[in-house]
């Protein structure tokens, strides 16, 4: 080994406390970045080839009813170049021990052969016998979540009729990667699944023989796409067709799509912060090695080592710690990106999910790495080349000091004479205090986001089920319903309190753009179920014309005043104008609202209600349940309080783990910079340390030059890291943020107090951890030795 | 352990008892101070002599509450110094001690005014800063830098931090070691003043036999034992030195 490499790795192995440091910072943030750019991957790969092997849908329709041979005027549309029609519905299910009866959604299969279109993949158990009626496939997450297994029975209600279904297999579809019931928007695997049964069975159930109501396609290679939909909405005009829509509107698919958004997001927002604080510990690390290193430098030029040469010894150095940062990372990513996949399979259930992460993910990573670690040390290093032999042997001037400057003399003048020389340390090494302020700032910033991003959920679920669905039960009947039959559901066991509301499934058209979207009638005076306004306060339905919400609004390009068209896709198909009278704020998806009364009248229905909202008495439930499953005309139930507790425990499970990681990442990052930064404080200060014992100071008042300066260096990061956090939050919410969800920024005061607290913490125990070398200085030898 | 006298007004401020310090263990011990007896009353001015490595920095450090006897006792004022804790010897320190080092060791980051205070906030009854530095004839230039100062002005400046708190003693290890005859000879016309005018106790080290004429008592050194303890008939003003 030539003598320079030997020194290279003496070197390294001087400032191993700072290599690990900056390898640790690295390899967090190379971590994710590993992670997440190769979870993206892995996951787009697989659903790429499970949507090819089982014939994803393109687009699907539905409609009221469309006689079978419609099918074949289907398939000839063009574009088109598979079709499967199907019947589709929602049953109530009976499961024993569950009090609250889950629903399931109802998908006929191909009489004969398996499905041409959205085919299954077979978990465990076998193909229904097409011969038997109550033969069923039932979705995997479901059967899980309830402990279902094969040759286990249910009870269902189908369209207002009791049957029996027996489960024979169970089975996973592309279809339904996520599965959330119509309308909500979160999945809960207990609450709601997927059954694929007999079609004759369901056609017999939704009177529909020799008919469907549901149609799935996939589209010809070269096929347009919009053409195809219009050429499937003139077709399915006639027969109630609501529209065809592709992938875009499908809720599983825009679901994976989201998530693969937000992984993306996540490989480029916490790897940036990480290099960007790896890239300055690497400056002060090698600032202060050739700042010690000056005579040795001297020492290479002099036998001749050529600048350059000199540079790439010192950049050598830098490259090491980032070698060592991009193993860690590499390898913390695989573990990473393997348990995350270890997650997603078990929440997805796709037939195949492995961690893979390309060369070119490995490749890209290092490069990052690489790239931080050489801005990090381009300053020192070009110092480094720079010095000329003669000035380098010579030893180094004594740092000069001065005081603060005009603006914090008065402020310096009333500072105690330690105080005064960690004020006066910051501003002479503005580099170094401003790279640990920033670390600290950034753990800060990264702790505020991890804790506001749960905080928006709560808030989200607060406004949701504290205004917006306030209701224990909603009972939905199967076609609307003279307002009368209130009062015989307010006699049913349980029922303190029933409020009406009307549901219409329209297309609102305005300025030639037209949206799918759910219109509510909401009473004048509702109590359980009301319009979320400005700032997520209760508003009431406006007296007349309609209220959208903001996202609604902003897709139909509609503002206050304008007059806009609504097409009723269900019942009479009633068309209309109505005038938009106000813009509301809904978190949650993006519908319409009407007066109750004013939606029926719009619709010729007056005095019909689409279902009741109820305030039960949780207690006598069970006798509910009894009741509802005798009456006919009730297509749903639905348990709005169970979901809300299941939906807060499912969250609070995920956001216990992400705040640990958020916590270790912050940790890491805050400890490290303050302990690299304490190290160098000591290194250049011990001699003046030493001095002040020997004159009489205590070891307690000695470690507070040392303490105080990395604790002012924080302080001064608090409010920068806040705003900070906030920006990030902000920003991030607003990537998250779709038509289905909207963030407003909520502040939440105890998540920024802990990441203060807990930043605060970390560096605190960096420099006690450092403090204690103060005990064991050597004052002897300071009096002796110039240093 | 000693029959030192139970009183301040008769015991010397100094009382060493068989002081013994060796370094390190068997083969390789180094016996720094071998059985040295002295006593040091206040307001002396002593000069400590002696080749290099012959006990003088050891027995200073001792003094000073730095480092520990092997063996022996002291006593300062009537009270023991030695089997005192840590904290007990940095207090002593605090109180007691001034300390003026051969390279100075003022602190970089504070003015040479700051460098003074710095003493006089852990002290009861601190000098003004400015009349101490005054006294060491830098009263221009309290707010200079140490880097902005000569060595011999730094020394000075280290003078008069040391004194800022009226210390009972006053030690200096090679306080001109540094320094050219013309700057040594005003930092210890400095030191003299200071003996005279505030009357602490002051132990100026040196290998430098021209020194030791401005001591009342000269006590020599050799091989980590005490060679000869004189008192100087002849005193002779710094200026009047020469090496
Ligand atoms: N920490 C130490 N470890 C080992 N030997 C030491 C140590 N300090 C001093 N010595 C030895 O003790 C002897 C006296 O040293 P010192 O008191 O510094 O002498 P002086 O100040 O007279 O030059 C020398 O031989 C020196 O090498
Ligand atoms: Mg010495």
């Amino acid at each position: 080994m030539r003598a320079l490499d030997k020194k290279l790795f003496r070197d390294v192995w001087r400032m191993r406390v700072h290599a690990l440091g900056v390898a640790l910072v690295l390899g967090c943030g190379l971590s994710v970045m590993v992670m997440a750019v190769g979870m993206r991957g892995s996951m787009e790969r697989t659903r790429a080839a499970y949507y090819a092997e089982r014939h994803m849908a393109d687009l699907a329709v539905s409609a009221v009813r469309a006689p079978e041979r419609i099918a074949n005027v289907l398939a000839q549309a063009p574009g088109v170049e598979t079709i499967e029609t199907r019947i589709s519905g929602i049953a109530l299910l009976d499961l024993s021990g569950v009090s609250e009866p889950p629903s399931a959604r109802l998908v006929s299969l191909p009489i004969e052969g398996r499905p041409r279109v959205n085919d299954l993949t077979l978990a465990r158990g076998r193909w229904p016998d097409a011969a038997r009626a109550d033969e069923i496939l039932l979705s995997q997450a479901f059967a899980d979540a309830n402990n279902l297994g094969l040759s286990d029975t249910l009870n269902a209600t189908i369209h207002g009729r009791r049957q029996t279904l027996r489960i024979v297999g169970i089975a996973n579809s592309p279809e339904f990667v996520f599965v959330a019931a119509p309308g909500e928007l979160f999945r809960q695997a207990k609450r709601f699944g997927v059954i694929w049964m007999n079609r004759e069975a369901l056609a017999r159930a939704y009177d529909l023989d020799g008919a469907f109501n549901d149609a799935v396609f996939l589209l010809g290679r070269h096929a347009n796409q919009s053409e195809t939909i219009a050429a499937i909405d003139r077709i399915l005009e006639p027969y109630g067709g609501v529209g065809a829509y592709g992938r875009d509107r499908m809720v599983s698919d825009r679901f994976l799509s989201e998530e693969l958004r937000q992984l993306s997001t996540m490989a480029i927002f916490l790897p940036a912060l990480f290099l960007i604080t790896a890239a300055f510990l690497v400056n002060i690390a090698l600032g202060r090695v050739i700042a010690t290193e000056r005579s040795n430098i001297g020492l290479l030029k002099a036998f001749g080592y050529s600048n350059t040469a000199v540079a790439w010894h010192y950049a050598k150095s830098a490259l090491i710690f980032a070698a060592i940062g991009a193993f860690i990372g590499s390898a913390a990513g695989i573990a990473l990106g393997r348990s995350v996949a270890d997650l997603y399979r078990d929440y997805y259930h796709f037939p195949a999910l492995e961690f893979s992460a390309s060369p070119a993910t490995f490749i890209g990573a290092w490069a990052a790495g690489l790239a931080a670690a050489l801005t990090g040390c381009v300053f020192s290093v070009l110092k480094a080349a720079r010095l000329s032999p003669a000035e380098a042997l010579t030893p180094p001037r004594p740092t000069t000091f001065f005081s603060a400057g005009p603006s914090l003399s008065r402020f310096e003048a009333s500072l105690d004479a330690k105080s005064r020389i960690i004020l006066r340390r910051i501003v002479r090494f503005p580099r170094r205090a401003g790279t640990t302020a920033l670390g600290v700032a950034f753990a800060i910033a990264l702790l505020v986001v991890a804790r506001t991003m749960p905080a928006e959920m709560d808030y989200l679920l607060d406004v949701n089920f504290g205004v917006a669905n306030r209701q224990d039960v909603t009972l939905t009947f199967t076609e609307a319903r003279d307002s009368a039959v209130l009062h015989q559901v307010e006699r049913l066991a349980g029922v303190l309190y029933a409020e009406p509301f009307r549901l219409d499934d329209v297309i609102l058209r305005h300025n030639g753009r037209s949206v799918n979207e759910a219109v509510f009638g909401v009473p004048e005076q509702a109590r359980l179920s009301q319009i979320v306004g400005a700032r997520q306060r209760v508003m009431a339905p406006p007296a007349s014309g309609i209220a959208l919400a903001r996202a609604l609004a902003e897709k139909l390009g509609a503002e206050l005043g304008d007059e806009i068209r609504l097409e009723q896709t269900r019942g009479r198909r009633i068309s209309t104008n109505v005038r938009v009278t106000a813009i509301v704020e809904p978190m949650i998806g993006s519908s319409a609202y009407m007066e109750i009364a004013a939606l029926s009248r719009l619709m010729r229905e007056p005095g019909r209600v689409s279902g009741a909202h109820l305030r039960m008495d949780t207690a006598r439930y069970a006798a509910f349940d009894r009741q509802i499953k005798q009456i006919p005309g009730i297509a749903g139930v639905s348990f709005v309080g169970q979901a809300e507790t299941a939906m807060r425990s499912e969250f609070e499970q995920g956001v216990g783990v992400m705040n640990l990681i958020y916590a270790a990442f912050a940790a890491i990052m805050a400890g490290g910079v303050a302990f690299s930064a304490a190290r160098i404080t000591l290194a250049e200060q011990e001699r003046d340390l030493a001095t002040l014992r020997v004159l009489g100071f205590t070891r307690l008042e000695v470690s507070y030059i040392l303490v105080g300066e990395l604790m002012a260096l924080a302080l001064i990061a608090i409010p920068a890291g806040l705003a900070l956090g906030a920006l990030l939050s902000i920003w991030l919410m607003q990537l998250f943020q779709t038509d289905m969800y909207a963030f407003p920024f909520v502040f939440n005061p105890a998540g920024y107090a802990f990441a203060v607290a807990f930043t605060l913490g970390c560096v605190a125990v960096a420099a006690l951890v450092v403090r204690s070398s103060i005990d064991k200085l050597d004052m002897i030898a300071v009096l002796k030795a110039r240093d | 352990m000693t029959n030192a006298a139970p009183s301040h007004q008769s015991a010397p401020l100094f009382a060493l008892r068989g002081i013994c310090r060796t370094y390190g263990e068997g083969e390789t011990a180094v016996r720094a101070l071998i059985d040295v007896d002295l006593d040091i009353s206040g307001g002396e001015l002593i000069v400590l002599l002696g080749p290099s490595g012959s006990g003088k920095s050891t027995l200073l450090n001792i003094l000073g509450g730095l480092d520990r006897p092997s063996s022996g006792a002291i006593h300062f004022r009537g009270a023991p110094l030695t089997g005192q804790s840590e904290h007990a010897l940095t207090h002593y320190r605090r109180r007691h001690v001034g300390f003026i080092f051969q390279f100075y060791n003022l602190i970089p980051s504070l003015t040479a005014r700051e460098n003074v205070d710095l003493v006089g906030e852990i002290t009861d009854d601190p000098l003004d800063a400015a009349e101490a530095l005054e006294l060491v004839g830098l009263g221009q230039r309290l707010d200079h830098f140490p880097s902005q100062l000569s060595g011999g002005e730094q020394q000075r400046v280290a003078v008069a931090r040391a004194i800022a708190k009226r210390p009972a003693v006053l030690l200096c290890d090679e306080p001109t070691g540094a320094l050219d005859v013309k700057t040594g000879v005003r930092v210890l016309e400095a030191l003299q003043e200071v003996n005279e005018r505030y009357g602490s106790t002051t132990l100026i080290v040196t290998h430098n036999a021209d020194v030791a004429r401005m001591g009342a008592r000269v006590i020599r050194f050799g091989d980590g034992r005490v060679r000869s303890v004189e008192t100087n008939t002849a005193r002779v003003p710094p200026s009047a030195l020469v090496w």
